[in-house]
C-alpha cells in the first residue's frame, strides 16, 4: 500500500504516476503523485529517503524563454510507503531484527564447526536437530510479547477489557513451521500439536468472517474446554424446569464427564485443558475405542426421552455426535475449513500420519467448508502439507516479508534431505548462488538500507559465501565517514572480518574529507592511520605553506598538538616530521633569545644543522631558518659553528642562489638585505672558526 | 580470560528496557527526593517529524521500567549528554549537538519536569559538531570543545548563556572530550591518543601536554575522560584499541595504562579489544588492593566498549566483566547517590539498568 506525505492527489497528471510493481495477477494500483510542476518533464529519479520513504525528484527541462522565470525548475517529494505486516510497526521489526541476530549466528557457527569436523559422514548428526530446535525455540520467544514494547505508564482502567495479548501472525507462521520441520520429537503427535497451534491462533483466522459467531461456535466446540465449567453451571435453571433438573443434570453430568475424559494421543496437556493423556498408541486406542463405547452407549440412553428441556436436549446430543466424528455435526459447529480439519483429527482421525494423508484430508475438508478469504496463514499451511518447499518459500516471502524467509530457511533446511539440496545448492538461474543464499543477500539489503540496522547486515552477508563478502565491502564503503563515530563502528566491522584494505581504503577518505573541511590535524591523523605516505606528502606542502615562511610563537602554540600527534616517526608522518624538527630548533632558539645560557645556543645550533642536513627540509624554510639563526652565527664570545658546520650552511647558501633561477621558485617573504646579511655572517663565522681550529 | 561478572559470588541484577528509538545517551539525573529516580536519554528516530528529543523518565525500580516525564526537542541530534546540579540541588542538563549549538535545561528539583532552557545556538559557538560538554561541578561554568578546534567555556550570565573561546586551534587539533579537574582547570582529550591540560590562569595554549609516544600501530582517539575530585593530578582517559589508561601530571613522561591490546606483560587480560566510548571512575567497586592505598595507584573505573562489553578494570588486575552484550554499550552513567546502580545505551535501542549488590 502507498500513503502519500504529500497532500492532495492530482489523477489528470499523467507525469506524476507511480506504478507499483507486483507479482499478484491484480490490477495494477496506479497511485497519482502531485507534484505540481508544469509539463514537461524531463527526467524522473526516485531513491531511498529517510526510513521507509522514497524521494522522489522531477526535474523540468531548463526552458530557453524567461516567460515563465517563477516556475520551480524541479521538486522532491517524500512519498511513505506503509504496508507489508500491517500489525507491526518498524521499532517492533527492528527489534525482531535485534533479537535475532545472536541465535542466526550462533547456528551458522555450529553448522560450520559441524561440517569441518564431520567431511566424510553426514555433517548433520542427531545433535543438529537440538540446535535447530534451539534456534527456533529462540526465535520465536523474540516473537512473543510485541505489546510489552510500549507499555503505559498509568495503567489504563479499561485495559481489563482488551485482551492481554494479541498473537501476531509472524508468531503464528513460526509455530506452524517450527512444528512440521524443526520440532522432530513431537512428529508422532502431529495432529495434536495442530490441534493446540489453532486453539492459539483461531482467532487470527476467523477475525477475517463475522467474527461474534464464529468464536461462539469455536466456544461449542470440544476445543475450548472451558464449556464443561459451563455446563456445569448449567444447573441453573428457571424455576418452572425445577421437576426435570435431575434427568437434565444427570445428562450434563454425563457429557462433562465424557468431554473430560477424552482420550488424547500426546505426552501431556496444559494445565486447564481437559483429556486424557496417552503416549503410546496402543494404549490410546484402547482409550478411544472404550470412551467412543461410552458415548454411544450414552447416545442410545433412554434418559433422552425424559429430559423436557428440548435445548439442553438438543444440544448435549449434538455435542455427542461431534464426538462421534458425525461429519455433518462437525460441519455445522465449525466455521471455516481449518476449524474442520482440526475437528477431524480430534473426533475422526486421530491416526493421520504423513504430509499426503494430511493434504488430501485438507482438500476434503476445504471442499466441505470453503473460505470466502484465503488467509496468509491458510496459504503456508497449504504449501507445508503439500510438502512443496517452493511453495512455502514463495508464501513466506509473499506475506511475512524478506525477514522470515532469511531465517525460515534454516527450518525449512532441517525438514527433508530434498529441501535441503534444492535451498543450499547453486542455481545458474540465480547467478550460481543458492536460494539460502539469495534470501540472506535480499535480507541485508533491507537492513542495509536502515541507519538503525545496517550493522547487523554483516553478519548475514559474511554468511553468503558466493557475493557476500563483496556486498559487504560496498556497504562498509557506502557509510557516510563525516560522523566519526560511524566511522569507528565501520572500522570496527572491518577489523572482525580483516578488511583491511576497506578499512585502509575508508580512513583515507575520512582523512581527506576532513582535511578539506579545515580539520587539519584528524586529517593527518587519518592518513597516518591509513599509512597512505602519497597523501602526507602531498598534504605536507600545503602544510608549508600555510605555516608561512616564519612562524610567530603566538602561531606555534596553535601547532603545538598537531606536532605532537605527527610523533618523532619519520616513516608514518610522511615529509611532516619538518615541521616536529622545525618545532625544537624555534624552541631552542627563543631560549637563546630569552638569555639562557650557552648549552640553549649549543643546542639551538644543533637542531639547525640536523635541519639544514634534513633533505625533507623544504628549500621555500632554508633562507629564513638562517635569518632566523642571525643571533647564533654572530655569537660575541666565540663562533658557535665549526668550520665544516659552516661550509655546510654556506653551500645550501650556494644552492639557494642557484634553485631562484627555477621559474618554480618560492621566494621568502623576508627583507631584501636577509640574503646578504646570512651570507656576510656566515662568512665572518667561516674566519673566525677557522682562527679558532 | 577477565572474570565474567555472573560468575562473581553477588552477580549483578541486569533488567533491559527496550526503546523504539536510538538511544545517543543516556544519564542519571541528580535528584533531591532518594525516592524518586530520573534519568535523562537522548534519543534519535530518523523516521519522526522532529527526529532528536532529550526525555527525562522516571524509573519505577520496582517494576523496572521507565515512563516520560518531560520532553524537549534541540535543534539537531544530541552529541554530548552531561548531568550535574546547581548549588541549590536543582537539576540541571547540558547537551551539545552535532550542529554545534550548547543547550542547558534546569529541571524541577522534585517532579523533574522541565522549568527553563539556554542555548547558545550553531555556528556562533562551534562549527560542526560539539565533541564534549562538561559541567563544572557546582554547575558554574561549562567547557565546551569540538572537532573544529575549539574551546569554549560558557557561563550563565542573568537570562542567558555567554560564552568565551578560551583556545583556538583552527582545526590543526580536533578534541574529542573534557572534564574540568578543579574550578580553574580542565582537561581535553584528542586524536592520537592525546591528552591536554589547561589553565584558566594561563591563558593562550595548553598548560601541559601528555607526550605519550605511542606506537604509530598503538595509536587512537581518546573518547571519554574523567578525573576523581580527590585526585585532582590524575587524568583518566578511555579510547580506540581498548586503551584504558592514566595521566599522572606529577609524572609526566609516560601514561599509566590500565588496560589495552598487546599491554598485560603483567598477565591481565585487556578488558575489551575495539573503541572504549565511555570511562567513569567506580565509586562502587572497591580496590583490591586496600592495604596499599598510595596516591599514585589509579582507582578502579568502569568501562563500556564497541564490542558490548561493561567492565571494571584495575591497575595490575583482572577486569571484572559486568555486562557481555551481543551489541555495542554507547553510554554507561554511574549513579552518583547511588554508585550501586549504573544505567547503560545500548547500539539496538535498548537501555540496561544494572544493580549491583
Amino acid at each position: 500500500m502507498l500513503a502519500f506525505s504529500s497532500a492532495s492527489a492530482d489523477g489528470a497528471s499523467s507525469t506524476g504516476e507511480l506504478v507499483p510493481f507486483s507479482s499478484e495477477a491484480r490490477a495494477t494500483a496506479v497511485f497519482p503523485l502531485h507534484h505540481g510542476l508544469k509539463p514537461p518533464i524531463s527526467r524522473l529519479s526516485i531513491s531511498w529517503a529517510r526510513g521507509n520513504s522514497l524521494r522522489v525528484s522531477f526535474f523540468r527541462k531548463p526552458s530557453g524563454d524567461d516567460s515563465d522565470g517563477d516556475e520551480f525548475g524541479g521538486k522532491v517529494l517524500e512519498v511513505r510507503l506503509s504496508g507489508g505486516d500491517g500489525d507491526m510497526s518498524d521499532a517492533q521489526f527492528r527489534r525482531i531484527a535485534y533479537g535475532s541476530v545472536s541465535p542466526f549466528a550462533l547456528l551458522q557457527s555450529r553448522r560450520n564447526s559441524a561440517v569441518s569436523l564431520s567431511k566424510i559422514s553426514s555433517p548433520y548428526h542427531v545433535e543438529w536437530w537440538e540446535y535447530v530446535m534451539e534456534y527456533s525455540k529462540d526465535i520465536n520467544s523474540l516473537l512473543s510479547d510485541p505489546k510489552s514494547l510500549t507499555s503505559p505508564a498509568i495503567e489504563d482502567p479499561k485495559a481489563v477489557l482488551q485482551k492481554a495479548e494479541e498473537p501476531i501472525c509472524l508468531k503464528a507462521a513460526w509455530d506452524v513451521m517450527e512444528i512440521f520441520y524443526a520440532d522432530k520429537q513431537s512428529q508422532s503427535w502431529l495432529p495434536e500439536r495442530l490441534v493446540d497451534w489453532l486453539a492459539a491462533y483461531n482467532g487470527l483466522l476467523s477475525s477475517t468472517q463475522a467474527t461474534i459467531h464464529s468464536q461462539l461456535i469455536s466456544f461449542q466446540k470440544e476445543l475450548v474446554t472451558l464449556q464443561v465449567k459451563m455446563l456445569r453451571l448449567h444447573g441453573s435453571y428457571q424455576l418452572d424446569q425445577i421437576g426435570n433438573r435431575e434427568t437434565e443434570n444427570g445428562l450434563v453430568e454425563a457429557v462433562a464427564v465424557l468431554i473430560s475424559k477424552m482420550p488424547r494421543l500426546r505426552p501431556e496437556l496444559q494445565a486447564g485443558t481437559l483429556g486424557e493423556c496417552h503416549r503410546a498408541k496402543p494404549d490410546f486406542i484402547k482409550a478411544w475405542e472404550k470412551w467412543r463405547a461410552h458415548i454411544t452407549k450414552l447416545d442410545c440412553s433412554a434418559y433422552w426421552v425424559r429430559c423436557d428441556h428440548d435445548q439442553t436436549r438438543k444440544g448435549l446430543r449434538n455435542m455427542l455426535q461431534i464426538m462421534l466424528g458425525n461429519t455433518n455435526s462437525l460441519c455445522t459447529a465449525t466455521c471455516h475449513w481449518m476449524e474442520l480439519y482440526i475437528a477431524h483429527f480430534l473426533y475422526i482421525r486421530p491416526f493421520t500420519v504423513g504430509l499426503e494423508s494430511m493434504y488430501s484430508l485438507a482438500r476434503k475438508c476445504m471442499q466441505l467448508k470453503p473460505m470466502t478469504i484465503s488467509h496468509r496463514l491458510i496459504q503456508l499451511l497449504l504449501g507445508i502439507i503439500g510438502d512443496n518447499t517452493e511453495v512455502v518459500l514463495a508464501e513466506c516471502s509473499r506475506a511475512f516479508g524478506p525477514w522470515m524467509v532469511a531465517h525460515a530457511i534454516e527450518l525449512l533446511a532441517s525438514g527433508s534431505d530434498q529441501a535441503e539440496t534444492l535451498l543450499r545448492e547453486e542455481h545458474y538461474n540465480l547467478g550460481g548462488i543458492s536460494i539460502e543464499e539469495l534470501h540472506r543477500l535480499v535480507y541485508a539489503q533491507v537492513l542495509s538500507s536502515d541507519a538503525l540496522t545496517w550493522q547487523i547486515a554483516p553478519i548475514y552477508l559474511t554468511s553468503c559465501i558466493k557475493q557476500g563478502m563483496g556486498l559487504l565491502e560496498i556497504l562498509l564503503s557506502k557509510q557516510p565517514v563525516q560522523d566519526v563515530q560511524i566511522l569507528l563502528k565501520v572500522i570496527e566491522i572491518c577489523r572482525l572480518y580483516e578488511l583491511d584494505s576497506v578499512s585502509s581504503n575508508i580512513m583515507k577518505i575520512a582523512g581527506v574529507y576532513h582535511w578539506k573541511h579545515g580539520r587539519k590535524g584528524s586529517g593527518v591523523f587519518w592518513l597516518q592511520q591509513a599509512r597512505d605516505e602519497v597523501r602526507l606528502n602531498r598534504i605536507a606542502q600545503q602544510l608549508f605553506d600555510f605555516v608561512g615562511q616564519s612562524i610567530s610563537d603566538e602561531s606555534f602554540k596553535q601547532w603545538e598538538g598537531l606536532i605532537e600527534l605527527l610523533g618523532s616517526e619519520s616513516k608514518t608522518a610522511g615529509g611532516l616530521e619538518f615541521l616536529h624538527k622545525y618545532r625544537d630548533f624555534k624552541k631552542s632558539l627563543k631560549q637563546v633569545n630569552d638569555g639562557k645560557t650557552t648549552d640553549a645556543a649549543q643546542q639551538a645550533v644543533e637542531s639547525l644543522i640536523s635541519l639544514m642536513k634534513n633533505p625533507s627540509t623544504p628549500q621555500q624554510f632554508w633562507l629564513p631558518i638562517l635569518y632566523d639563526s642571525l643571533k647564533l652565527l654572530s655569537c660575541q664570545e666565540r663562533p658557535l659553528l665549526n668550520v665544516s658546520e659552516t661550509n655546510l650552511l654556506l653551500n645550501k647558501l650556494q644552492e639557494l642562489s642557484m634553485a631562484k633561477l627555477r621559474p618554480d621558485f618560492i621566494e621568502a617573504d623576508l627583507p631584501p638585505q636577509a640574503l646578504g646579511s646570512v651570507r656576510l655572517a656566515l662568512a665572518t663565522n667561516l674566519g673566525r672558526a677557522i682562527v679558532e681550529e | 580470560m577477565a572474570v565474567i561478572g555472573t560468575a562473581l559470588p553477588d552477580p549483578p541484577r541486569i533488567h533491559r528496557i527496550p526503546q523504539s528509538k536510538y538511544v545517543d545517551a543516556v544519564r542519571w539525573l541528580p535528584q533531591f527526593s532518594a525516592f524518586d529516580r530520573f534519568v535523562v536519554l537522548a534519543l534519535f528516530d530518523s523516521s519522526s517529524d522532529s527526529p532528536s528529543s532529550i526525555e527525562i523518565h522516571s524509573l519505577d525500580t520496582q517494576a523496572v521500567t521507565l515512563s516520560s516525564q518531560s520532553t524537549w526537542a534541540p535543534p539537531s541530534r544530541v552529541s554530548s549528554l552531561k548531568t550535574s546540579q546547581l548549588p541549590g540541588r536543582k537539576p540541571l542538563i547540558a547537551a551539545g549537538t552535532v550542529s554545534g549549538s550548547l543547550h542547558l535545561l534546569l529541571a524541577n528539583s522534585v517532579d523533574a519536569s522541565l522549568e527553563s532552557e539556554f542555548s547558545v545556538s550553531e555556528e556562533e559557538l562551534h562549527v560542526g559538531r560539539v565533541s564534549c560538554v562538561d559541567v563544572m561541578e557546582g554547575g558554574g561554568e561549562f567547557v565546551s570543545v569540538g572537532e573544529d578546534g575549539r574551546v569554549n567555556l560558557v557561563s550563565v550570565a542573568g537570562s542567558e548563556l555567554s560564552f568565551r573561546r578560551f583556545f583556538d586551534s583552527q582545526g590543526l587539533v580536533s578534541y574529542t572530550s573534557a572534564k574540568w579537574a578543579s574550578p580553574a582547570e580542565f582537561v581535553t582529550g584528542g586524536y592520537g591518543f592525546s591528552l591536554q591540560w589547561w589553565d584558566q590562569r594561563k591563558p593562550g595554549g595548553v598548560a601541559s601536554q601528555l607526550k605519550g609516544n605511542w606506537a604509530q600501530r598503538m595509536s587512537g582517539i581518546v573518547q571519554s575522560i574523567d578525573i576523581h575530585p580527590s585526585r585532582k593530578h590524575t587524568c583518566l582517559a578511555g579510547g580506540s584499541l581498548g586503551t584504558v589508561f592514566a595521566w599522572d601530571l606529577r609524572w609526566q613522561q609516560q601514561p599509566i595504562i590500565l588496560s589495552g591490546i598487546g599491554v598485560g606483560e603483567d598477565g591481565t587480560h585487556p578488558a575489551c579489544e575495539s573503541e572504549v566510548w565511555e570511562v567513569q571512575y567506580d565509586r562502587h567497586t572497591k580496590s583490591t588492593n586496600t592495604g596499599n592505598i598510595s596516591s599514585s595507584r589509579v582507582l578502579p573505573a568502569m568501562i563500556c566498549s564497541e564490542d558490548g562489553i561493561l567492565a571494571v578494570v584495575e591497575q595490575d588486575a583482572e577486569p571484572i566483566e559486568l555486562l557481555a552484550e551481543p551489541c555495542a554499550i554507547n553510554s554507561f552513567d554511574i549513579d552518583r547517590e547511588n554508585p550501586s546502580d549504573v544505567i547503560c545505551s545500548l547500539e539496538w535501542e535498548s537501555i540496561v539498568l544494572l544493580t549491583r549488590p
